[in-house]
């Protein structure tokens, strides 16, 4: 069986993604965990060239901009119509399209730091 | 695209946290269709293969229990998904030109700009190229060997064991290229849209025959002409498309500008001769040379150099016996292929390993290396040859 990888972009370059990385779990609170859509989840700040601040609920995470070694690319699953029809070349009815690609992240990997005096914000970072 | 794009809503801004410049920030949220989306993955690709994936030239091969590899045209490579416990935030592309709504002329900061993260991927896949799995083609078309009854016997044959280039494509974990080679090695031909293997038997009886023919007709054998081969051959009851394939097998092409001229080659026909003699088992090394030398076409001569990876000698008592042992049947694989090695003999000296293990290609695995993961090395002395045994006994 095999599955195809197929790039809607064909020669055009691919959309890019980004990623905003850090260490551990955001928490959001317990009313919150069913309903997180649309949920601000804090503010990114650029305090230089390649330099940011992560600022969730009374913490803030400082990080950087690094490029990726190896870019990712962001693969989705998607059936095919003839999966049925014998023969055919993708037997498996199932296909992986391009939809993105990666080459940045923002990485977050100091400990958070406690801002006081901040108004209330819904969420929390817990380590 | 784009209107596809529309449909999912899956706009996030990517691009503003990515061109934040220094002072300015943007507030980021879950996305409005925020999940965990297990239809998206990530795949870590090389720059180098990158061009193959965009340009469509990737496929992804095997089968529901085996582990899936990736293959280029050319190259297979391993698929490792990699976990992280750290939080992943993925954030799609906005629209092409981002909604960028100032409030203000002045006022930079007020931009209703928010980058949104649909999923928090949970690793990535990671690619890491490998030695391509072409066990499974021989054993497949082992299965049903073609051999001349078939043709001669013209009843309804072809009862299973089958298989077409894209059968093999989708059972194979191996790139395109990979499983032409392994074909040509398996000296494999497409007979009637299927690829096969033609038995020993078959193949050793058409040479033979191309063989007499040719002192028949007086032909030469470092030239022979296609047409006239064919023809004769096939008046002969061999069908054209065997008859080519054992010239490809036993000969090369020599260019002619208005005929197909073949040479036989010395140590591909001794070879196959060789095995025919050994087909009924072990023998005495000396009444082996007798008749191998007996057989082959005049002209020709037998070294034993030519039987490399394909006999095994053994010393009885005072006599030196001969047997078949050969290379292409045992595994590609090197761990397997060493587990073969050793249940064969448990120590072998470098000039008896060197011919079964010269084909093994690992990517970043020198021969060195792979004596070294494989293999036990033992010498008395300095001057000794080396002694190889299994590592895992």
């Amino acid at each position: 069986m095999q599955i195809r990888l197929k790039c809607i972009c064909r020669q055009e370059e691919c959309r890019e993604w980004s990623i905003i990385e850090l260490q551990g779990v955001v928490e959001s609170h317990p009313s919150l965990v069913d309903h997180l859509q649309n949920l601000e989840i804090g503010r990114l700040c650029c305090v230089s060239e390649g330099n940011y601040t992560f600022t969730v609920g009374y913490h803030e995470l400082s990080g950087t901009k690094m490029a990726l070694k190896k870019p990712l690319l962001v693969l989705k699953k998607k059936k095919v119509g003839d999966a049925f029809e014998s023969g055919s070349s993708d037997s498996s009815g199932v296909e992986l399209e391009v939809i993105g690609i990666i080459r940045h992240r923002i990485i977050f990997k100091t400990r958070p730091m406690a801002l006081i005096s901040k108004p209330l914000v819904k969420d929390k970072k817990n380590l | 695209m784009e209107v596809q794009k529309k449909r999912e809503g899956w706009e996030g801004q990517a691009e503003a946290s990515l061109s934040l410049t220094p002072g300015s920030s943007i507030p980021i949220c879950y996305h409005s269709q925020f999940g965990s989306h297990d239809d998206l993955l990530l795949l870590e690709v090389d720059d180098k293969l990158l061009p193959d994936v965009l340009g469509n030239r990737v496929s992804i091969r095997g089968q529901p229990d085996e582990d899936a590899v990736l293959c280029t045209l050319s190259s297979t490579y391993a698929m490792k998904f990699v976990g992280t416990s750290n939080s992943v935030f993925l954030i799609p592309p906005g629209d092409s030109i981002p909604a960028m709504k100032t409030t203000s002329a002045n006022d930079e900061m007020s931009t209703s700009v928010v980058a949104s993260v649909i999923t928090v991927a949970p690793g990535n896949i990671e690619l890491i190229q490998a030695a391509p799995k072409l066990d499974k083609l021989q054993k497949l078309l082992s299965e049903n060997p073609y051999n001349l009854e078939e043709d001669l016997s013209s009843s309804s044959v072809h009862s299973g064991g089958l298989h077409r280039w894209q059968d093999l494509v989708e059972t194979i974990q191996a790139s395109e290229e990979e499983i032409r080679a392994a074909l040509k090695s398996l000296s494999a031909v497409e007979v009637d849209g299927y690829w096969r293997i033609v038995d020993d038997k078959t193949m050793y009886e058409t040479l033979e025959m191309i063989l007499r023919n040719s002192v028949l007709h007086d032909w030469k054998i470092s030239a022979l002409s296609e047409d006239c081969v064919l023809s004769t051959m096939e008046a002969d009851g061999f069908p054209p498309r065997i008859v080519s394939h054992c010239l490809e097998t036993h000969g090369s092409k020599v260019y002619c500008s208005n005929d197909n001229l073949w040479r036989l080659d010395e140590k591909r026909v001794c070879l196959r001769f060789a095995l025919r003699v050994l087909s009924g088992g072990k023998m005495k090394l000396e009444s082996f040379m007798d008749k191998w030398e007996h057989n082959i076409p005049p002209g020709m001569k037998a070294d034993l150099k030519m039987l490399e990876g394909e006999v095994l000698y053994e010393k009885l008592g005072v006599e030196e016996w001969i047997r078949a042992f050969s290379v292409s049947a045992l595994p590609s694989d090197p761990a397997n292929r060493f587990a073969a090695l050793f249940r064969e003999r448990q120590k072998w000296e470098w000039k008896d390993l060197e011919p079964y293990i010269r084909d093994i290609r690992v990517p970043g695995l020198s021969t060195e290396g792979l004596l070294i993961k494989y293999t036990r090395r033992t010498q008395p002395n300095a001057e000794a040859e080396p002694i190889f045994s299994s590592r895992y006994t």
